[in-house]
């Protein structure tokens, strides 16, 4: 899934390890995210979404192109 | 977040990057130390076996080689060390505790190899090698069934529980999910095509030793990729 991990972190100077701090995982698991090989659980994608204090679907987009309710 | 893309991006990862690097080379590195020092181990019990001779110049040249590449790749693994501690990364909380827990393992392992490798050189020259089903002594697999047993299970659970982080678990499924397949479908092909003579009889340790070695590959690949 695509999203704006990258473009977030880099917007605070933090290397994939700081991050890894702020959410209790792995590098890896960072890299995985930000590169789209792996999608996160809902629990982790709250937790990135109020470490950046965004909506959810501002980092992360699973390329719905169907029409919103909003 | 069009606004976001477009800000200039600062990314500091390549140290990181580096880091992850270096750590693969030293654990390739130390891999290669085990494997060589099982040569040499391997090359002297031949030598043994063929009625222990002086050691002509062809077995020092070769044992002479495999020390060297040792001393190589120890070098390497110290020096790969030195510039990942140099580095001042800061690594996170469940990577601390895991490379905390390998050196525990590590050290442990290399313990009970040696004193494997001692007692083995001190006694049972004819003993059959740990691979091998032949028997070994009561007092051995009592020790190693409770390091594997007891020991190594125990180790595990706390790593799932304090380590694993969601994606590195998710990487143990694929692994193991892929492994277990194999087995399923390997065991059975194996025991028929012994049973029409074309294979000799299934081997419970080969096959032990593939799945397991299957379900790492994937694990690696799926948490490093």
């Amino acid at each position: 899934m695509k999203n704006q991990l990258k473009v977030l972190r880099a917007m605070r100077s933090w290397s994939q390890a700081d991050l890894g701090e702020h959410l209790d995982v792995s590098r890896q698991a960072v890299n995985a995210i930000e590169t789209g090989k792996y999608d996160p659980s809902l629990p982790l994608a709250f937790k990135i979404s109020r470490l950046f204090a965004l909506p959810i679907e501002e980092i992360f987009d699973d390329e719905f192109e169907g029409a919103r309710n909003d | 977040m069009t606004n976001l893309k477009e800000r200039a991006m600062t990314d500091v990862d390549d140290m990181a990057s580096n880091n992850g690097r270096r750590i693969i080379w030293m654990m390739f590195s130390g891999i290669g130390i085990v494997m060589i020092s099982g040569a040499i181990t391997g090359y002297l019990s031949q030598r043994g076996a063929e009625g222990d001779g002086p050691l002509n110049i062809l077995d020092v040249s070769i044992l002479g080689l495999f020390a060297a590449v040792i001393l190589v790749l120890a070098f390497a693994i110290w020096r790969l060390f030195q510039q990942t501690k140099q580095s001042g990364e800061r690594v996170p909380r469940r990577e601390r505790l895991n490379n905390r827990i390998i050196w525990g393992c590590g050290i442990f392992g290399g313990i009970i190899g040696l004193a494997l490798a001692l007692t083995d050189n001190m006694g049972a020259a004819n003993e059959p090698s740990l691979f091998a089903s032949g028997p070994i002594s009561p007092v051995l697999a009592v020790i190693l069934a409770s390091a594997i047993g007891v020991v190594l299970p125990a180790i595990t659970f706390y790593w799932h529980k304090h380590v694993v982080d969601e994606q590195e678990d998710a990487a143990y499924r694929a692994g193991t999910l892929i492994a277990i397949y194999a087995f399923w479908f390997i065991a059975p092909v194996w025991w028929l095509l012994w049973r029409g003579g074309i294979l000799p009889s299934p081997n419970g340790v080969a096959l032990y030793f593939m799945t397991a070695f299957i379900a790492l590959i994937v694990w690696f690949w799926k948490k490093y990729r």
